[in-house]
């Protein structure tokens, strides 16, 4: 796909205010290529639009947390029902509330339809306790929505 | 479905005995011949013009096979496979599908070749099946060609399809996305032949299968089969998501099974898109305009960029509802998916391959 000029300039001033390598710059080509074909609109637009213009002229905001959150807000874009699945599971994971020491987390694209736990226990007593407590989460509503989740079925927000 | 007329056919010296060569000599009474030594050297010679993958299509390469005819189905790594053995009969095909793996798997080598010595095919088969009697065998020509796009031109199911059909532990399976099944109606395939098609909605066909027979072509072309005795297959692969997908997919199925019998359907089978990164490439190159690159595509551990797997449980789910409602018994398979799919999809996975391959062949 050929870029037109407004959009090619519209990136690389993206590009060099941000310093931007080679590989994140691939990766958001491809994205801002593949999301102005589906939405029929343009390249330039995309990125004049409202989120990303808020994180470039942030001030509070070094250049790779700029990059980091105008990077994660094109994906969005480009994957947006992936995100939203992410965020409702995300979400669920938040609401059990569960102890720093116990981490839920699932693979990146949700590919192998996994929740993963990690735990640590620095005694054999918080080693038990936080098993009891993963143990009581694990009855919990939202354990079974986050598998529903996984398993491409629709859960009532 | 167009007639399709190669502007060439080069013939590798020696070919010119086989029936492949005859039957190319009757039917295209107006496209140019020409025999060479050596089809490498003529390739070299001419690889300026055969450099995309789309001007190769337009010439047929008649040569010998060198190597073994008969191969396992490679799958893809880690995914649940369905133990299924394959013909190269020719390379490359006259159609042009915009998601076609053939774009990367032949970009080094994209001749559209039809291989002369099926004598050899033949006699390699006999002692393939002979050797391994209590093997049963599932075998296809679809898997670097379309099974019957060239049928018209080369003859080559009808060479083929007698032999298959008396062997007692083998199901030979002709896949294609084409209409020309003429050749097959007056052979006998004795319950050893499936013909199959791959099968979208025809607003996908319209988009992206350019060159292939509409979708009411094919469902036609499958009813005359079916009615000649031969069990059918239909692949739902790939699977494709876009707006509104549900209502094309669920009324090519009602169509589909309005059109023929589903007791006489051998196996129905689903995937979802798959493209490797570099096949991702060569298609931006050769179709800009395709909206399959759109999709939410995420890397999969095979190396493979599939639906992320939520949405593509959801497709196979649903695709499998209304294939359920209207065929309660038909075997449906999964391609080149992982446990886990299966498992959230049908509620159970094949323990291995083997296992996969015989439920699909139970019947026979």
């Amino acid at each position: 796909m050929g870029w037109e000029p407004e959009a090619r300039d519209a990136l690389l001033r993206l590009a060099v205010d941000l310093k931007i390598s080679e590989n994140h710059l691939r990766d958001l080509m491809d994205w801002l290529e593949e999301i102005a074909l589906r939405e029929q609109s343009m390249i330039e637009g995309i990125l004049g639009s409202q989120p990303i213009v808020n994180f470039t002229s942030d001030p509070r905001l070094g250049r790779a947390d700029k990059l980091k959150r105008i990077k994660e807000e094109v994906r969005r874009r480009r994957f947006p029902r992936l995100a939203r699945t992410e965020d409702a599971i995300r979400a669920r994971i938040r609401e059990l509330k569960l102890h720093p020491e116990i981490r839920l987390t699932v693979p990146s694209g949700l590919e192998g339809g996994r929740l993963q736990v990690e735990l640590s226990g620095s005694s054999y007593d918080e080693f038990k306790r936080l098993i009891a407590k993963l143990t009581e989460a694990a009855t919990d509503n939202r354990v079974r929505e986050i598998f529903a989740l996984l398993a491409g079925h629709t859960v009532e927000v | 479905m167009q007639f399709f007329q190669p502007q060439e056919v080069i013939v590798e010296r020696g070919s010119e005995a086989s029936p492949i060569y005859r039957n190319l000599r009757t039917t295209l009474p107006g496209v140019p011949f020409r025999i060479v030594d050596a089809v490498a050297a003529e390739s070299d010679r001419t690889n300026v013009s055969a450099r995309t993958f789309g001007v190769a299509k337009k010439r047929i390469v008649l040569t010998r096979h060198k190597g073994e005819f008969f191969k396992k189905c490679p799958g893809s790594e880690g995914q649940v496979c369905c133990n299924y053995f394959v013909i190269n009969f020719a390379s490359n095909c006259p159609m042009d599908c915009s998601y076609c793996y053939l774009q990367e798997y032949l970009a080094d080598n994209p001749e559209l070749k039809v291989f002369s010595n099926v004598g050899d095919l033949l006699k390699e088969g006999d002692e393939l099946l002979s050797k391994h009697r209590r093997f049963f065998f599932r075998i296809g020509t679809g898997e670097i060609t379309d099974s019957l796009a060239l049928e018209p031109y080369i003859g080559f199911a009808r060479e083929v399809v007698p032999f298959f059909a008396d062997q007692p532990n083998v199901v030979l399976e002709l896949k294609t996305k084409s209409d020309c099944i003429d050749g097959l109606l007056g052979l006998d395939p004795k319950d050893r032949v499936v013909v199959s098609w791959s099968m979208n909605p025809q607003h996908l066909i319209d988009l992206d299968e350019h060159e292939t027979a509409s979708l009411s072509e094919r469902l036609i072309a499958a009813r005359r089969c079916q009615n000649a005795g031969y069990r059918l297959g239909f692949h739902f692969d790939p699977l494709v998501e876009y707006p509104n997908w549900e209502v094309d997919y669920e009324e090519m199925l009602n169509q589909l099974f309005s059109s023929v019998d589903w007791r006489r359907i051998a196996w129905l089978s689903m995937g979802v898109l798959r493209l490797t990164p570099s096949l991702k490439r060569i298609i931006r190159v050769r179709f800009p305009r395709t909206r399959l690159l759109t999709g939410e595509q995420v890397p999969c551990p095979d190396g493979k960029l599939r639906y992320f797997q939520p949405l593509r449980v959801d497709m196979y789910r649903r695709m499998l509802g209304w294939i359920r409602h209207a065929a309660p018994t038909v075997k449906v398979y999964l391609c080149m998916e992982s446990k886990e799919v299966w498992e959230q999809v049908f509620g159970f996975a094949p323990s291995c391959e083997k296992e996969l391959g015989n439920q699909v062949v139970s019947s026979f």
